[in-house]
């Protein structure tokens, strides 16, 4: 009897479990599946398969021009994210002062505050300013959102580093810039490639603070598929686009986590 | 390290984060007591509590507001209901588990919208959804799923389970196996073991997860907006047609600041319930 129940409460707790993942998976299992779809509008099931939107896509000119302007963009701000991050992740890491605590919560607001409400106010400061929909104010807002994401992982990076490892190079004679290039740095080095990672994953992905902001010269990918979704009709080559979008992140990110085993620094 | 130098090392991400990101939720906070004449564009800095009067009565914002809320309690729930099991799993070691806890992570890195658009192919009345129900035979005509809250409601699941899935795994991880097996072997019914031992140990696990969740529902924009069509106002697409489409500033500050006044009102009823919860077990935090 008991090993009746037994059997009947695992079963229900696999499917859960098999549910919660079929939620999880469905959506982007049915990007790709749809992206090789070879009629005009998506259908279940597909009538035929083909390649004709990734070769549409190769060909297409304005595609290429919003891939390019997300990739600089991300480019920029996980630069940026990454220097300015990791500068101030080494003031909070080492040296104790006072308010450091203060300075921590200010500089990862952006993580808990939500970014809908500060994208209203950047629209209308970003008018004021007469920069919305330019590279510049694009790059300030993608950058402010990105850098958080590096003070923490960096933070956390520097922490576990052991001081007497630096110590012991000063000691043997490097001067401390020596000693940060070829002691400090190869030591952090995994979560300068994360940081780097994430925060171009965030800003590539970002639709929220782009779309309020967006202009008509500087067209993100997101801000493009976003309005192509309201409007109510989506291009295929869009969907053969975000297929390979999220193909490329699933690709990079198995192989960061073989790499660097990015899922226990998180 | 001298103090010149630390200045030096945080100046860059002060600045940036105090002046591009702080100082537009001062603005905020001051827009909301301001006023735009209808037709203008002109705004009038004299105090008003104009806008959140009408926030207050006007019952389709109140709708809003509301709906905005049970749906994130909604989605919370779900995520709970889901996400226990799968965190259960991930933090017992069974098999498979670490390809769980990595594979939970896919909708955190995949962008919300990419998968938004595959959930409008999943949902659409010629989706697979409703394609698959139709050649199982249980349905006849289509379910809508796009433009109702049910469809909003999915969409919101999906996007946010991970984040009710990882920190209870984190807790559920660090309980000692000991504590159930002992319990067992004293002669406890499975079920009093779940209610007496596991339950209340998880509580700051699942508390956490849910502040997560509700608070990314609460303020969720691309989900409702895509997958609502329009149709289905909620906080996040009211402030934003007031923002960018009317163009009336203080009262979209208004309606940003009310949002988070709910959503410091949620936090505070959080913490309440987690120190009632662990008084009430006895759990040490």
């Amino acid at each position: 009897m008991r090993r009746a129940t037994n059997a009947v409460v695992m079963t229900v707790w696999a499917l859960v479990v098999a549910v919660a993942y079929v939620v999880i998976l469905a959506p982007i299992v049915v990007l790709i599946f749809s992206s090789f779809d070879g009629g005009e509008v998506f259908r279940f099931p597909p009538r035929s398969y083909s390649l004709r939107w990734y070769e549409a896509a190769i060909r297409s000119q304005e595609y290429r021009s919003s891939l390019g302007v997300s990739a600089l963009l991300a480019t920029v701000a996980a630069l940026v994210s990454v220097v300015v991050g990791t500068l101030a992740a080494y003031a909070l890491a080492r040296g104790r002062f006072r308010g450091s605590e203060v300075v921590a919560t200010i500089l990862l607001a952006p993580l808990a505050l939500p970014l809908i409400v500060w994208a209203i106010a950047l629209l209308q400061i970003y008018a004021w300013l007469g920069i919305s929909g330019s590279f510049p104010g694009l790059f300030i807002a993608h950058a402010t959102i990105t850098i958080p994401f590096s003070v923490r992982i960096m933070t956390a990076n520097f922490s576990q580093l052991d001081p007497n490892l630096v110590a012991a190079a000063v000691s043997l004679g490097a001067r401390p810039s020596v000693a940060f290039r070829r002691v400090t740095l190869p030591l952090v080095a995994s979560g300068l490639v994360l940081s780097a990672a994430i925060s171009f994953l965030v800003s590539f992905n970002d639709v929220i603070v782009s779309s309020f902001i967006a202009g008509a010269r500087w067209i993100t990918f997101p801000v493009r598929l976003y309005s192509e979704l309201r409007s109510e009709g989506v291009d295929p080559i869009t969907v053969a686009i975000g297929a390979a979008i999220v193909a490329v992140i699933l690709i990079l990110g198995l192989a960061g986590e073989r790499l660097f085993k990015w899922s226990r620094q998180l | 390290m001298s103090r010149t130098s630390t200045i030096l090392l945080l100046a860059p991400a002060m600045l940036l984060i105090g002046v591009a990101f702080l100082l537009p939720f001062l603005l905020l906070v001051l827009a909301g007591f301001w006023s735009q004449p209808p037709g203008s564009w002109i705004v009038d800095p004299t105090f008003t509590l104009k806008n959140y009067a009408r926030i207050a009565t006007d019952a389709y914002y109140v709708t809003a507001f509301a709906r905005t809320i049970w749906l994130s309690l909604f989605t919370v729930a779900i995520c709970l209901l889901l996400g226990f099991p799968v965190a259960r799993w991930i933090a017992s070691r069974r098999p498979l588990h670490s390809f769980l806890a990595i594979t939970m992570l896919l909708p955190l890195v995949a962008g919300a919208l990419l998968q938004t658009l595959g959930l409008v192919n999943l949902l659409s009345l010629l989706g697979v959804v409703n394609g698959a129900l139709k050649s199982l035979g249980l349905i006849d005509s289509s379910i809508r799923f796009l433009g109702t809250e049910l469809g909003i409601l999915i969409g919101l699941v999906q996007a946010f389970l991970p984040l009710m899935v990882l920190p209870l795994a984190t807790v559920l991880a660090k309980l000692p196996k000991e504590l159930e097996q002992a319990a067992m072997s004293l002669g406890a019914p499975r079920l009093a073991v779940w209610r007496r031992v596991i339950l209340p140990l998880s509580v700051p696990g699942i508390l956490a997860g849910s502040v997560l969740v509700f608070c990314a529902a609460l303020t969720s924009f691309v989900t409702p907006q895509v997958l609502g069509q329009g149709k289905i106002p909620t906080f996040a697409t009211i402030a934003y047609q007031q923002a960018a489409l009317v163009l009336d500033w203080p009262f979209a500050s208004a309606l940003a600041v009310s949002l988070l006044v709910i959503l410091g009102v949620a936090l505070v009823i959080f913490a309440g319930i987690r120190r009632f919860a662990l008084r009430r077990h006895g759990v040490a935090t």
